[in-house]
């Protein structure tokens, strides 16, 4: 027998380089994000302690509540958007109901590999005055000068960058629906058709509940998604013009990089955290809840 | 498949308005790129007074000046080492914890696993402060190394988490009858547990690949010299200017995506299965 004292060195060895990895660059620092929110500091020279102010001074933050606002709508287009898409492009492919159902999917699914970075400046450039859009509105119309006019405006510059997500994660959410719908034997439809229920029924009475905590359990990760989105719209935007298209990621960017506000930063990133930990810890609850793994 | 069961078809209304769902999904999604593709193979001229016309005469000048002048080639370089080097990194790191926190019977592996599990939790906001300041620190801002080690860190969770699922599938018996042989340790994770998780170790690879590949706001913040950029960042930088080279432009945003399409239609079961499966979504 080898003696314990060995093992369990190597035991330690085979953790040991991964764990500190980890907790060197991401649990540490979260401790001192959290430190860093209670100050004002510039980078630079001392810091002062503030208490809460930085948390109080967001209440009256009228670009923290843009921020938000477009942060609540970019769910909203998830939940009532994507994630329903999703689902009936997943069903009308599971039922075959297109020729070449299997080439559509592998077609739709396209955007999932490509930079957030990327898709921003492409859909920028489709949007631009010599890009797809205005281009066709111009020769369907007759009106030669037409240019998009909607990223000056204050209520609706976020639109595009919906459209744009819608395009970017509807087949995510389709892909991850079509694995379940494969789980579900064939014989429940069958069954259904027997009794003679309609595609409808079907679809709605049928299927579309059993899939409901997949629904559900995406809809949350759309909600963390979305507190988490940074890439793609910094990338087309920057959150402007005059924060009309900020997102609180954007802003905590922004006010920490750009205007080297550090605490305050820290304390958007804090709020930021705790969003996506209230959406992770209803994502476990559900899970448990429908006992599905 | 079972292609003849008893499963009628679905009625004509449903099938017809699947096609013109889908060939509206599909046809969003090809196009711009077919466009962006064809439109990058025309001098600007053509570009800003025919926006939706095929080029002319194709011609690929765009593709050797964009190159150059938007330092594509070390961008890309950049991108693999990245890229290269936190993968396997990670892939390795994550598979031998694994392998420890699996078949080892010490009371610690609970706590280790719980930490893990944790780090699901933590994204980028949470971190990208400190972090920055500490590698200011440090003085790993403006190195490799100071990108590549949060790609492997905020990798980890969830590779720790996959591999920890799959290797518990592996039966006890192995580590007994190789404590029995006498072999050490590291020979039975090398010869035996690494070879047996080849299956997850590919799902795995290419997951974190797509992620370091498209990887933004590390390399974004942490570096500010051109020669450290990676292919996503220059191309924005590049792509983005407010300049109107648009056949540049496009040409640069071609190059970001078409290893990208090739790497999809390589990849394209195992990313339909690892993303399909939902859990590796974050």
């Amino acid at each position: 027998m080898r003696n314990l004292r060995s093992k369990k060195l190597s035991y330690l060895s085979f953790i040991l380089p991964a764990f500190l990895i980890y907790v060197g660059i991401m649990v540490f620092p979260v401790v001192f994000s959290l430190a860093l929110s209670f100050t004002k500091w510039k980078g630079f020279g001392p810091m002062e302690f503030v208490g809460l102010d930085n948390y109080v001074r967001m209440f009256s933050d009228p670009v923290f509540y843009i921020g938000l606002r477009n942060n609540i709508l970019i769910v909203l287009v998830s939940v009532f958007g994507q994630i329903p898409l999703g689902l009936l492009l997943a069903y009308m492919l599971h039922r075959k109901m297109v020729r070449g159902a299997k080439k559509f999917e592998v077609l739709i699914f396209l955007p999932i590999t490509i930079s957030s970075v990327i898709v921003a400046q492409l859909w920028n450039r489709v949007f631009s005055p010599i890009g797809i859009l205005p281009s066709i509105v111009r020769s369907l119309t007759g009106n030669s000068e037409y240019i998009m006019t909607i990223f000056e405006s204050k209520a609706y510059a976020i639109v595009p960058i919906m459209f744009v997500l819608l395009w970017q994660h509807t087949s995510l959410y389709m892909v991850i629906f079509l694995a379940n719908l494969q789980r579900i034997p064939d014989s429940i439809i069958e069954a259904a058709q027997m009794e003679g229920a309609s595609e409808g029924t079907i679809f709605l009475k049928i299927i579309a509940p059993m899939l409901a905590p997949v629904a559900f359990i995406n809809s949350i990760l759309a909600i963390s998604g979305s507190f988490k989105s940074f890439d793609l719209i910094y990338s087309m935007t920057g959150g402007g013009p005059a924060h009309y298209t900020e997102v609180m990621a954007v802003y905590m960017y922004d006010t920490t990089f750009v205007y080297q506000n550090y605490g305050y930063g820290s304390a958007l990133s804090i709020i930021i955290i705790l969003f996506i930990v209230a959406a992770i810890m209803l994502t476990r609850a559900a899970t448990k809840k429908f006992n599905f793994d | 498949m079972n292609d003849r069961s008893l499963l009628r078809r679905a009625p004509l209304s449903w099938r017809a308005s699947a096609y013109v769902i889908m060939i509206a999904f599909a046809v969003l999604t090809i196009f711009p790129l077919v466009w962006l593709g064809y439109s990058s193979l025309k001098p600007n001229a053509e570009i800003v007074k025919y926006p939706l016309a095929l080029p002319k005469a194709p011609s690929f000048s765009n593709y050797a000046e964009a190159w150059k002048k938007g330092g594509l080639d070390v961008a890309l370089l950049n991108s693999f080492l990245y890229t290269a080097v936190a993968t396997v990194s990670t892939l390795f790191l994550a598979l031998a914890a694994a392998f420890g926190l699996t078949k080892f019977p010490f009371a610690s592996k609970k706590f280790f696993t719980g930490a893990f599990a944790l780090g699901l939790m933590i994204t980028v906001h949470a971190v990208i402060i400190p972090l920055f300041l500490l590698e200011v620190r440090i003085g790993l801002v403006n190195t490799r190394l100071g990108v590549i080690l949060p790609y492997i860190a905020f990798d980890l969770p969830i590779s720790v988490m996959i591999a920890i699922s799959f290797i518990k599938g592996i039966p006890d018996a192995i580590l007994e009858s190789a404590e029995i042989d006498g072999a050490k340790y590291r020979q039975v994770f090398w010869l035996m547990i690494v070879p047996l998780c080849t299956p997850v170790a590919t799902t795995m690879l290419i997951l974190s690949f797509l992620r370091h590949w498209n990887e933004f706001l590390f390399v974004f913040i942490f570096t500010t010299k051109t020669a450290l950029k990676s292919l996503p960042v220059a191309i924005t930088q590049f792509a983005g200017r407010q300049n109107i080279e648009y056949g540049l432009q496009y040409a640069s945003l071609v190059i970001g995506i078409l290893p990208m399409i090739v790497f999809y239609f390589i990849f394209h079961s195992q990313l339909r299965k690892g993303f399909g499966e939902g859990a590796l979504k974050e």
